[in-house]
C-alpha cells in the first residue's frame, strides 16, 4: 500500500528514499553473492582478487557442491535438521498454542500477562548455562545424540514464542463468532478447536515458521548435545569450522546449503509475517 | 435467575487449566528443574565418570570471580551487545520506515532486507573467515581498493568489529521485520494530519512514526538484549574466541570449559554468575517493558 507521504514527497526525496534502499539492499546481498561466486571457483581461484565474474575472469565449476553434497555427513545432518526444526515447531505448537489461547480469552488469580512475561523471562536463561543439567538428563534418559532429545530442548527455549506470538494472535480474533457458539451452547473446547484455532492459521503458519527458523539456527546445543546420529546441519557447520580450517568454498557451499529450507518458507509466509511479530501493535 | 447463575460454574473455568498447565509444568520440569540443578553443580566438586564427589562451598564461584578469562569474556559480551542492539534497532527501523512508504517496487525491498534473519548463523560467521580474509577476502579487496587494510582476523578488535558487523547483517532484519509490522499498523489518516505542517520526511517520523511505533519498539530492544547477551555462533564461528581468547564472548567460554574440560562445577558456577548480572540488566528493562506489552 503506497504511504501518503510517499505521494505528497518531493522528487529529491524519493530519490534519497530510492538511493537507501539500494544501499540497504546491496549490503544485504553482497554475502550472498559473494558465497555463490565462490562457491563455483577452484580454490585457487578464490584467493585471486581478480576472479569476479564468472566466464569472464574464471571457470566456474561445480567441484565444491559435488564434494560436499556427496558426503554422507552432509546428507545427514540436513536431513537431522529438518527433522528437529520440525519436530520442535510441531511440539511447541502442541503445548505453546493451547496456553496463548487460555491467556488470550481466560482470566487468571494471577494476572495474564505477568504468565506471559514469565513465559518470555525463559528466554533470559542463556543456554551456555543450563547445558551440563540437559546433557545429563539427556544421558540419564538415553536421549543424548538423538532427534528426540534435541526436540525435547528445544521445545523448552521455543515455547516462549509460540505462547506470546499466538496470544497476540487469539486477542486479534473477533469474539463475536465464539460469543455467538457460547449461547448456542458450544463446549469451550469446541469453541478453542473448531472456530478459534481455524480463524488463526495465518498466524499460527507465521509462527511456524519463526519457530522453525530459530531451531534451525541453533548451534551450541546441537554441537554439545550431538555427536554423530542426530548431528544437525549447524552443528556440522561449526565442526568443519575448526577441523578444515579456513575453505571458502565449503563454508560458500554450506552457506547456501543452509538458508534453503528457512528462506524457501520465508519467501511464502512473508506477506504474513507482520502479523506474527506485530506484539500487540497499536491499531490505528 | 440468579440462584442459577451462582450454581453454574464460569464459563471454562476448568477448560483454561487444562490449556495452560501443560505448558507450565513443562517450563517448570525443563526450565527450573535443570536450573536448581546447576545451582548444584556450582557447589559441587564434579568428577567425570563419578558424578558429585563432595560439596566445595563458593569455591567454584571464588576460582571463577578470579578467573581473567571469565571477566574479560563478559567485557567482550558488554561491548558486542551494546555496539549491535542500538545499531540494529536503528538501522532496522530506518529500514522499515522507508519499506513503509510503499514506493514502487518496496515488496522486492521488504524481502531482501528480512532474508538475512532466515540465515544459518554458524554459516554466516564461518563464511566471515572468508570475506574478512587479507588473502582474497572480499571486505578487505573491496578497502584496499581505497588503501586501506584492517587486521580484521589477526587482532581482537579486528575480530569483535567483524563479529559485530555481521550479527548487524543477520538481526537487523529481525528488528526490521518488527518495526514494519509497527509502521504498517498505524493508520493513514494520522499521516495526512501529520504531514500537513512537514517539509520532510524527519519531522513525521519523528513526531508520528518513533512514538506509535516505541511500545512495539521496546519489546524489539527487549528481545534483541536478550538473544545478544547469549550470542555464540558467529563470533565463534568467526574467531573461535581468537586470536588466543582475546575475542571470547560468555556462552563460548562457558561452552567451552562445560564441553571440552567437562569441568561441570566451574561451568555451573559461571553460569549462575552471568545469570545473576543478566536477570539485574533485563529486570529493569522489564519494568519497562510490561506497560508495553499491554
Amino acid at each position: 500500500m503506497i504511504n501518503v507521504l510517499w505521494l505528497r514527497s518531493s522528487l529529491r526525496s524519493r530519490v534519497v528514499v530510492y538511493l537507501l534502499l539500494i544501499a540497504a539492499a546491496t549490503f544485504t546481498l553482497l554475502p550472498f553473492v559473494w558465497a555463490i561466486l565462490n562457491s563455483v571457483k577452484t580454490s585457487a581461484d578464490t584467493f585471486d582478487p581478480g576472479a569476479i565474474i564468472p566466464f569472464v575472469n574464471f571457470h566456474p565449476t561445480l567441484d565444491s557442491w559435488i564434494n560436499v553434497l556427496d558426503d554422507p555427513q552432509t546428507e545427514n545432518a540436513f536431513v537431522s535438521s529438518v527433522v528437529v526444526s520440525l519436530g520442535t515447531t510441531l511440539f511447541s505448537l502442541i503445548l505453546g498454542v493451547p496456553a496463548a489461547y487460555a491467556l488470550a480469552r481466560f482470566k487468571f488469580p494471577i494476572g495474564t500477562n505477568d504468565i506471559a512475561m514469565w513465559f518470555l523471562s525463559q528466554r533470559v536463561l542463556p543456554p551456555a548455562v543450563v547445558l551440563v543439567p540437559f546433557y545429563l538428563m539427556l544421558v540419564y534418559l538415553r536421549l543424548i545424540d538423538t532427534w528426540t532429545g534435541l526436540i525435547f530442548c528445544y521445545s523448552t527455549f521455543n515455547l516462549a514464542f509460540a505462547v506470546v506470538i499466538m496470544r497476540d494472535i487469539f486477542r486479534d480474533v473477533s469474539t463475536e463468532i465464539e460469543d455467538a457458539a457460547k449461547v448456542e451452547g458450544a463446549k469451550p473446547w469446541q469453541i478453542f478447536w473448531k472456530i478459534s484455532l481455524p480463524l488463526s492459521t495465518d498466524g499460527l503458519v507465521v509462527t511456524s515458521v519463526l519457530i522453525f527458523a530459530f531451531t534451525w539456527n541453533e548451534a551450541l546445543f546441537a554441537a554439545a548435545l550431538t555427536s554423530q546420529q542426530a548431528t544437525t546441519f549447524s552443528a556440522l557447520v561449526l565442526a568443519s569450522r575448526s577441523t578444515r580450517g579456513v575453505d571458502f568454498n565449503v563454508a560458500s557451499v554450506n552457506t547456501l546449503i543452509g538458508i534453503i529450507p528457512p528462506v524457501i518458507m520465508y519467501l511464502f509466509v512473508q506477506r504474513y509475517l507482520a502479523r506474527g511479530l506485530s506484539f500487540g501493535a497499536v491499531k490505528g | 435467575m440468579a440462584a442459577v447463575a451462582v450454581r453454574r460454574r464460569e464459563y471454562g473455568s476448568v477448560f483454561k487449566y487444562v490449556l495452560l498447565l501443560p505448558a507450565v509444568i513443562w517450563v517448570i520440569l525443563f526450565t527450573f528443574v535443570p536450573l536448581i540443578s546447576v545451582i548444584r553443580y556450582s557447589f559441587a566438586n564434579y568428577v567425570l565418570g563419578q558424578g558429585i564427589t563432595g560439596y566445595v562451598g563458593f569455591a567454584n564461584y571464588a576460582d571463577v570471580l578470579t578467573s581473567a578469562r571469565f571477566w574479560h569474556s563478559i567485557i567482550v559480551t558488554a561491548i558486542y551487545v551494546a555496539v549491535t542492539v542500538p545499531i540494529e534497532v536503528i538501522l532496522g527501523f530506518l529500514a522499515a520506515w522507508l519499506v513503509n512508504l510503499g514506493a514502487p517496487w518496496s515488496r522486492g525491498f521488504r524481502t531482501v532486507i528480512g532474508m538475512p534473519l532466515f540465515t544459518l548463523e554458524v554459516a554466516i560467521g564461518y563464511l566471515g573467515v572468508t570475506m574478512f580474509s587479507s588473502q582474497g577476502g572480499m571486505i578487505d579487496s573491496l578497502l584496499g581498493l581505497v588503501g586501506i587494510h584492517i587486521p580484521w582476523m589477526s587482532t581482537p578488535w579486528g575480530g569483535i568489529t567483524a563479529a559485530i558487523i555481521l550479527d548487524i547483517w543477520r538481526w537487523t532484519s529481525f528488528v526490521f521485520l518488527i518495526a514494519l509490522a509497527a509502521l504498517s499498523a498505524i493508520s493513514s489518516d494520522l499521516y495526512d494530519a501529520a504531514i500537513l505542517d512537514a517539509k520532510s520526511h524527519w519531522p513525521v517520523m519523528w513526531r508520528l512514526g518513533v512514538p506509535l511505533a516505541w511500545p512495539v519498539m521496546t519489546i524489539a530492544i527487549l528481545l534483541r538484549t536478550i538473544e545478544c547477551l547469549k550470542v555464540f555462533a558467529i563470533p565463534f564461528a568467526l574467531t573461535t574466541g581468537g586470536p588466543g581468547t582475546s575475542t571470547e564472548v560468555f556462552s563460548a567460554m562457558d561452552y567451552l570449559t562445560t564441553i571440552q574440560f567437562f569441568d561441570f562445577g566451574k561451568g555451573s558456577a559461571m553460569g549462575i554468575a552471568f545469570l545473576v548480572m543478566v536477570a539485574v540488566i533485563i529486570t529493569i528493562f522489564f519494568k519497562q517493558m510490561r506497560k508495553a506489552l499491554d
